[in-house]
């Protein structure tokens, strides 16, 4: 296979299919944001919110089919996560997995989760669970159209306990073993058995009026009022969700508004030809009106132009796709997190100083910053660090190159208690680490330096071994060799991420030994540059090896017992095996490398080094039970 | 002493539980399996199980099914897959049958079988027009005509 061309070929599909980003609030990570959970907003998903393969180093092609299952209680407005911008960047230097192995997905995402079943029912019969609707398809001639499953998960209050208790009715089952079987249709369905019986027609009703989260695909034909019935069938909707396939402007806004007062959350996803003809003044106007919204995620945001927000309940607000705004101003005094993803091809103008100078004066308790623009200077994190964001948490700033170790400084003496920092793309060096290191060990729990071309493997060692509540580190394509063409595409270089030239030569072939007590996933796609990688850390579940070109076989050494996945596309095929012999092997191979010394009475004595400790055999004696470690590879 | 196949602890022995149907035969189920019905669940909770428990609305056939439903669940070591498996065996029986569950599982409150057959039966109607349906379920439609057209109009913006 030429690895080459298929890079290529895959990045480019994937810029041209511009791939939604990825909102995957991921269940899996749930585990290991349990702390971060309870501080708000999870953030970087790591996984791709599609196919469940983390998103660095792959495009992801599971576009069309959506089915999304939203098990509420997960899909609760605490776990959701920013996008991570860096994947968006990674999409657009593609490693070579034009197919993707879809591996079972753990994942709930907010726009499109898997299939799971819904939950069960509590003890009492009137149950509070959160109600779903999720339209697929809106297009009822099941004949013509592929019909997408959707959930239909509703919630009986107080009013229907009347229904409940009603007799049975035409279709030989009380109404309420009927409610159950109706709220397990999709919604096309729930409208098509309307029309079976009168019992039928009154309890799909209720399934409509108990909806409480609607998530719904807006086909390129749909016409507004369309949508506008749909709505109108659940007043109590509180969360809802558009795909949409057509243009969609402020009609849509107004129809949303006028049909669903209690309006909680408000999602727009576009696919790739659909345009998002909302400006800035409409979408003001939206917010400011709806008194509840408490989320708003937009994509497409690219006829904005300007922007002022004003909401006393907003506290999440995710834009992408902006572009060329005259002014962005946040009144939102709540606003706990927010998202702003710049348009990458290079004719961006915002004035990213005066955004961040307002954000940091009118949202005070800011904890979750994420801005991906290749407008990014230092100048900007100065105006973050001059404003007071003390609740501050996770800050991303990723494309910027021109972010530098002094921007480090400035963050690091501005906010202490940082929780995830992501500055991919940056131009920060290993003395930036140091800093880092310095300030945030008892708190860090998640760093991304992707694409950091001044980073070399010992800084990231280094960052490892001084932060020991860390869970995420990803380093993908930062310790790479970038003599190699092959790596970085056109599209990249389109979109911004100019080859700038190593002047570390000696960069090339280093090695990197990782020992980690509570490291959990680990991503080095793409880091040509390393030769050698040890890892020895009891708790890791993931591993990212995507495209992880020159590394010898004999110089892998693995010793991670919870290692669930490693994703190896684009390796060696030995290279693959190696890992496989490595992560399936009960015994620890460690043995192999244990230099010993015959002594003179027939005795060994061994030699133990320095990695080696207790926690080994501990380890080691829980490893039995565990299941098998997926290694996948394209 | 103990009905089910494999069992962790043998010391002890299986406490069971009599169920009565509505046609008067008994059943018997361990008191583990039984603890997935909400309504037998709370009944031991209150010390009222040890009589034989009346069902009324259940018949025997569709009882000894439900025992076997909650004898296989609340056995260890059983695998997804397999279960599963047998959870697509167990509801591949007639509409009435079905139906018959929904109503047991409903009554005794047991979730999984409700959410297990629940979903058979919304997954025999997904696809199905209203006349199939109607004949699956064989029953008539009690719309009047005027109202068949009412609701044609109603949901028309739905097919156009």
């Amino acid at each position: 296979m030429d690895w080459e061309r298929d890079y290529i070929g895959a990045a480019t599909k994937a810029s041209s299919a511009a791939p939604p980003p990825c909102t995957a609030a991921s269940s899996s990570s749930d585990d290991n944001d349990d702390a971060a959970a309870k501080r708000g907003k999870k953030r970087g998903s790591y996984n791709c919110g599609h196919c469940g393969l983390p998103k660095k180093g792959h495009s992801c092609h599971v576009g069309s089919s959506h089915s999304p299952a939203p098990d509420s209680s997960s899909a609760a407005a605490t776990s959701s996560t920013l996008p991570v911008s860096a994947a968006a960047a990674s999409s657009a230097l593609a490693a070579s997995a034009s197919t993707v192995t879809v591996m079972p997905s753990a994942l709930s995402s907010a726009a499109r989760p898997p299939q799971s079943p819904p939950p069960l029912l509590p003890h009492h019969p009137i149950s509070h669970l959160r109600c779903a609707l999720s339209f697929d398809d809106l297009d009822v001639r099941a004949d013509e159209e592929e019909e997408d499953i959707d959930e239909v998960e509703p919630d009986l209050d107080e009013r229907d306990r009347d229904f409940v208790d009603g007799d049975a009715d035409a279709g030989g089952l009380p109404a309420r073993c009927l409610w159950e079987v109706l709220r397990r249709l999709p919604p096309a369905e729930l409208l098509a058995v309307a029309r079976v019986y009168k019992g039928w027609r009154e309890t799909s009703r209720r399934v409509w009026w108990a909806a409480e989260d609607l998530k719904l695909r807006v086909p390129s034909r749909a016409q507004l009022y369309f949508v506008g019935s749909v709505l109108n069938k659940c007043p109590e909707l509180v969360r809802l969700s558009l795909w949409m396939e057509s243009d969609v402007d402020a009609t849509m806004l107004a129809c949303i508004a006028f049909s669903c007062p209690n309006l909680e959350s408000v999602e727009i996803s576009t696919s790739s030809n659909a345009v998002n003809r909302i400006t800035g003044d409409e979408l003001g106007r939206f917010v400011a009106d709806k008194r509840c919204l408490t989320c708003l995620k937009m994509e497409g945001c690219s006829n904005l132009g300007g922007l002022v927000l004003s909401s006393s309940s907003l506290s999440t607000l995710w834009l992408s796709d902006l572009n060329s705004l005259s002014k962005m101003v946040f009144n939102c005094p709540n606003l706990r997190e927010i998202s702003l993803e710049f348009s990458r091809n290079g004719n961006d103008c915002t004035d990213l100083i005066a955004t961040v100078d307002g954000l940091g004066r009118s949202c005070p308790i800011l904890q979750n910053i994420h801005i991906a623009s290749v407008r990014l200077s230092h100048a900007v994190v100065l105006a973050l660090t001059a404003s007071n964001l003390r609740g501050l948490r996770m800050l991303s700033l990723v494309l910027g190159s021109e972010i530098t170790d002094a921007s480090v400084a400035a963050i690091a003496s501005s906010f202490s208690d940082l929780e995830l920092l992501d500055l991919s793309g940056s131009s920060i060096s290993d003395s930036g680490i140091g800093m880092i290191c310095n300030v945030f060990p008892e708190t860090l729990l998640r760093l991304l330096l992707a694409l950091c071309p001044n980073i070399s493997s010992s800084g990231i060692q280094f960052a490892i071994a001084q932060l020991p509540l860390l869970e995420l580190v990803e380093c993908g394509m930062t310790v790479c060799d970038s003599n190699d063409e092959s790596l970085i595409s056109d599209e990249a270089i389109n979109h911004g991420m100019e080859k700038r030239p190593n002047s570390n030569l000696h960069l090339i072939h280093q090695k990197l030994i990782i020992k980690h007590s509570k490291l959990k996933k680990l991503s080095l796609w793409g880091c040509s540059g390393l030769d050698a990688l040890y890892l020895n850390c009891p708790e890791l579940n993931d591993l990212n090896l995507n495209a992880y070109k020159n590394l010898l076989t004999d110089r892998l050494l693995i010793q991670c017992p919870s290692l669930e996945n490693v994703y190896a596309s684009g390796c060696q095929e030995l290279l693959i095996e190696v890992i496989q012999n490595q992560v399936n092997n009960n015994s620890f191979p460690m043995e192999n490398h244990l230099p010993f010394k015959r002594l003179a009475d027939g005795s060994k004595r061994v030699r133990v080094p320095h990695f080696l400790c207790q926690q080994q055999f501990d380890v080691y004696k829980k490893q039995r039970r565990r299941p098998p470690c997926n290694v996948l590879a394209e | 002493m103990s009905s089910s196949s494999s069992s962790s602890s043998p010391s002890c022995p299986k406490k069971m539980i009599t169920l009565k149907s509505s046609d008067g035969e008994t059943f018997e189920i361990e008191e583990i399996a039984a603890l997935q019905s909400k309504t037998l669940e709370s009944m031991i909770d209150e010390n009222c199980a040890s009589t034989p428990v009346p069902l009324p609305n259940i018949t025997g056939k569709i009882l000894a099914k439900v025992v076997e439903y909650c004898t296989k669940h609340a056995e260890v070591g059983a695998d997804a897959e397999s279960l599963r498996a047998w959870d697509a065996e167990f509801v591949s029986v007639d509409h009435p049958t079905l139906f018959d569950y929904i109503l047991a599982a409903n009554f005794l409150e047991i979730p999984t079988l409700l959410n297990l057959a629940c979903q058979s039966v919304a997954d025999m109607v997904k696809g199905k027009t209203p006349d199939e349906i109607h004949k699956i379920f064989n029953i008539k439609s009690t719309f009047t005509p005027e109202e068949e057209e009412e609701l044609r109009r109603e949901n028309q913006w739905a097919f156009d």
